[in-house]
């Protein structure tokens, strides 16, 4: 009997609609609602707030609408609110 | 039904975008502001009319500029 399995893009694709957590591989971290994406997990992105460490500051930045590069995309946390709420 | 129907891929918003006034984050972090004239599926991009921002600040512009894909951090339309 065998478990039902979920691929990992198969997951992405259901939070199509709904808000994601992306953490890129350096320090920058976006929070967008997920439109789509393709193969190589290049996402369009919307109503976005980009959280960027560079030292001890911290910038955050808005943006209506973008489509980021996948090639440095490390980690996807569907319904994510971001940094902010994660530490808290 | 509704949701499919605001699926938007990668492809779908480049083809919306072109023409229009987009802001280009790099990798390093250098951003640049212009016209986009033409891209292609490796996110190489030209640009018209186009304004390099160093660190916020204004550095240069360029009438025409190419930039190639593999330092494109996003593309954000205006």
């Amino acid at each position: 009997m065998a478990a039902p399995q979920l691929l990992p893009l198969e997951l992405i694709d259901k939070c199509i609609g709904s808000r994601i957590w992306v953490v890129m591989k350096s320090e920058k971290e976006f929070v967008g609602t997920l439109q789509g994406f393709d193969d190589y997990v290049n996402m369009v992105l919307k109503d976005v707030t980009e959280y960027e460490t560079k030292g001890d500051t911290k910038h955050v930045t808005s943006l209506k609408q973008i489509l980021l590069n996948g090639n440095n995309i490390c980690m996807l946390v569907p319904g994510g609110q971001g940094p902010t709420v994660a530490c808290s | 039904m509704s949701e499919q129907a605001s699926k938007k891929t990668p492809t779908d918003f480049l083809n919306g975008i072109l023409g229009q006034r987009v802001f280009v984050r790099l990798n390093s972090g250098i951003d640049y502001r212009g016209v986009l004239s033409c891209l292609d599926g490796y996110m190489n991009i030209a640009l018209e009319q186009t304004e390099e921002y160093v660190d916020g600040e204004l550095r240069n512009r360029y009438g025409d500029a190419f930039i190639r894909g593999n330092n494109v951090l996003y593309i954000s339309a205006l």
